[in-house]
């Protein structure tokens, strides 16, 4: 079992890269760009914005950074993701940005990396060693125009995260088709235990459902399904979403959400996990840490993939690039920036950081957190998919992927029309 | 002199140059944008989102300059009584306007806690009114007027402290001697305290159009203008083109016509409630 619990970070690397490489289309290898030298370090405080699902692991990065290095102090900050989006964008716009902020990788959203560098506000990292490790089929969500200009310590896998204590409760184990989950929700339900905790009045929640199922729904049979979407040969609205879709509001009818998840948020979903008030979550596992730290026994804590079809085959998974930093184009200690996130790139800190964060590191070899055991099937057998919106053109898809999910939980719309709504953003100009 | 050129520096030049950008394709971010003439504008004319946002805006307007302002009016009558807690019930109905809206929106969001055993529905469970439980912010029919609700309990202390402001200059001797002619309290209302508070009227009813009309910040703490677009204001479409979407320049569009509109509601209701006072 112990042997289980670990797999080799060169493994991992050529089964994740090789499951996104399709869906990820990078012309050149890094190359090298202007900027510092990466290795200067001069004293002085590096004023940091992060956000909150990376504070367990960026803090301790600095922490090293700090310890190791005389002069060297840092002022670091969090702000929830949806606060990131404005707050930050402002003093970006402002052309006051910190000197390394967080930011999301791919595409997708304002507070994208490719949004900001095509915006000329990012500093370019290629000239950093450790670029030259990022998996090919990550490197989508780390370039812009062959450059490199984020740093993310590696994957999280999305699936439901669950509480051992009730499932053993019900009797239940973590199931591996649809049907099987619809027949062990039952069993929760039947036992008084919310079975799916949902706190959907946070917005970026609501996505995570239909992200757990659609590389089943969709990927699994079309693997190229982003490429079609960009050629405008294939709509959300006549896909696999819709099936997906229609599986989030069966779970709903038949009262496997707490009561009324559209008043509920992020928070008070995680504390009735944590306290076994509900049995699971569908969530990314960078957020396991703050459910562990929500419960009084963590190691009740794991995670299962969120199966989508009856056919376990098919149960595709989806693992994407966790949140980065980069560097302020316009930072003032650029070089001493530059030099953090060297240091990040280095094996032993990207490790501390991936372990505190529950992904699976960028490169090297390292262990998994025990908790993503189960993943690493669906991972071997190239059937992984990057989170979807590192693909969508623009940063309006998923603020209306959220709006409509709110408005289905609402019963304000049908699956058709809002899928519509969603092609129809998908539609619009970048 | 020195007075224009600031206010021309500080006010005038940003507002100009910014009512600029809703000509453009601006992002926000970086220098790129290309000049696209009222493109933005006819954009808006045919957006579902703004135009749901300008019916939800309309509403909460008409609920709070009605509500809050009876309330308010309620409140200042209550409280120029003779009655011995007078001054100190006046500081509790005013004391949540001296609280940050932030701060009052998320205390409220905990009272609208959708659980059974929290806030709200935990006091109408506790009364015998468990059947009245709602999902306060996350029904879609529910959540504006529950936003509603939470501006009107924050602002109808202001109301009420400008009302007491004309209820103070209603002279006594009027009141007197209409009791002499043998006026009831209603009748005296209606004839003497109503047509002279009407300069308060107009500014209250001013004041909470205007805020109604540029409802952003509770909003965007309780409810961030969900479930779905179900409490989107015009104040929130324009903050998220502009932060969420990275649409600069079509989010300015949408505030320069929502400037325009709060301008123009203004005046025309300014000049009905002046002419309202002549006439009183």
């Amino acid at each position: 079992m112990a042997l289980d619990q670990s797999v080799s970070r060169r493994r991992l690397l050529q089964l994740i890269g090789g499951a996104s490489v399709a869906a990820t289309a990078v012309g050149t290898l890094a190359a090298c760009g202007g900027g510092g030298s990466g290795s200067s370090s001069s004293g002085g405080t590096l004023k940091v914005i992060g956000v909150g699902d990376q504070e367990a692991g960026l803090r301790k990065v600095l922490d090293a950074y700090k310890s190791s290095h005389s002069g060297f102090d840092f002022n670091l900050s969090f702000a929830p993701a949806d606060q990131v989006q404005t707050a930050l964008r402002t003093q970006l716009g402002g052309g006051n940005a910190p000197d390394v902020h967080v930011v999301y990788p791919g595409n997708g959203s304002a507070m994208s990396m490719a949004q900001l560098a095509k915006a000329g506000l990012l500093a370019d990292l290629s000239s950093q060693s450790w670029t030259q490790k990022i998996p090919d089929g990550f490197k989508g969500a780390f370039q812009s125009d062959g450059k490199t200009y984020i740093f993310s310590p590696g994957s999280s896998m999305l699936g439901a995260i669950y509480n051992k204590k009730a499932f053993a409760t019900a009797g239940v184990e973590p199931p591996t088709t649809w049907s099987e989950l619809l027949s062990v929700c039952e069993k929760l339900k039947a036992k008084g235990i919310v079975p799916i905790a949902l706190g959907a009045q946070t917005p970026w929640i609501t996505q995570l459902i239909p992200y757990a199922l659609v590389p089943g729904t969709v990927y699994a049979k079309t693997p190229d399904f982003d490429d079609k979407m960009l050629a405008g040969q294939a709509s959300f609205a006549e896909s696999g979403w819709v099936d997906a879709m229609n599986k989030y509001l069966e779970l709903q009818k038949k009262g496997f959400f707490n009561d009324n998840p559209n008043g509920t948020t992020y928070e008070q979903a995680t504390s009735m996990v944590a306290t076994g008030k509900a049995a699971m979550a569908v969530q990314v596992s960078a957020v396991l840490s703050a459910f562990r730290a929500a419960s009084q026994t963590p190691d009740d804590l794991s995670m299962f993939p969120f199966p989508a079809t009856d056919v376990a085959a098919d149960n595709w998974i989806p693992a994407g690039v966790v949140v980065g930093i980069a560097v302020s184009a316009k930072s003032k200690k650029s070089d001493q920036a530059k030099s953090f996130l060297d240091y990040c790139g280095q094996q032993e800190n990207l490790n501390t950081w991936a372990e505190a964060v529950s992904c699976v590191p960028l490169y090297g070899d390292a262990k998994v957190d025990p908790a993503l055991t189960l993943f690493l099937p669906a991972l071997k057998a190239n059937k992984a998919v990057p989170f979807m919106d590192q693909r969508w053109p623009n940063a309006e898809v998923q603020p209306t992927h959220f709006a409509v999910v709110q408005e289905l939980l609402g019963g304000k719309t049908t699956v058709d029309a809002a899928l519509k709504k969603m092609d129809e953003a998908y539609r619009k100009k970048a | 002199m020195p007075a224009v050129l600031v206010y021309a520096v500080v006010v005038l030049y940003p507002s100009i140059a910014g009512a600029g950008s809703a000509f453009t394709d601006w992002s926000g971010i970086g220098n790129a944008k290309t000049f696209v003439g009222i493109d933005n504008f006819k954009q808006l004319a045919h957006d579902s989102q703004a135009l749901g946002a300008l019916r939800n805006t309309l509403l909460l307007t008409v609920a709070i300059v009605v509500v809050q302002n009876g309330i308010g009016l309620l409140l200042a009558l209550g409280v120029h009584t003779g009655i011995k807690s007078r001054m100190a019930l006046r500081l509790v109905f005013f004391a949540p306007v001296v609280v940050s809206p932030v701060i009052v929106s998320f205390l409220w969001k905990f009272v609208y806690n959708p659980a059974p055993d929290a806030g709200l529905n935990a006091a109408l469970g506790a009364v015998g009114l468990g059947a009245l439980r709602q999902d306060w912010l996350g029904n879609p029919s529910l959540a504006l007027w529950s936003v509603a609700f939470t501006v009107i309990w924050q602002c109808a202390g202001y109301s009420m402290v400008i009302f007491l402001a004309g209820l103070e200059g209603v002279p006594a001797e009027l009141h007197e001697s209409a009791m002499v002619d043998g006026a009831g309290t209603v009748a005296r209302f209606r004839h003497i305290t109503w047509p002279l508070l009407a300069p308060a009227v107009t500014i209250n009813v001013m004041l909470s159009t205007v805020g109604g009309l540029t409802l952003f910040t509770q909003i965007i703490a309780m409810t961030n203008g969900g479930p779905g677009y179900a409490t989107d204001t015009l104040s929130t479409v324009l903050y998220k083109q502009a932060f969420v979407f990275g649409k600069f320049g079509y989010s300015t569009a949408v505030a320069l016509v929502l400037a325009i509109f709060v301008a123009a509601v203004s005046f025309l209701q300014i000049g009905y409630l002046r002419s309202r006072e002549t006439a009183a």
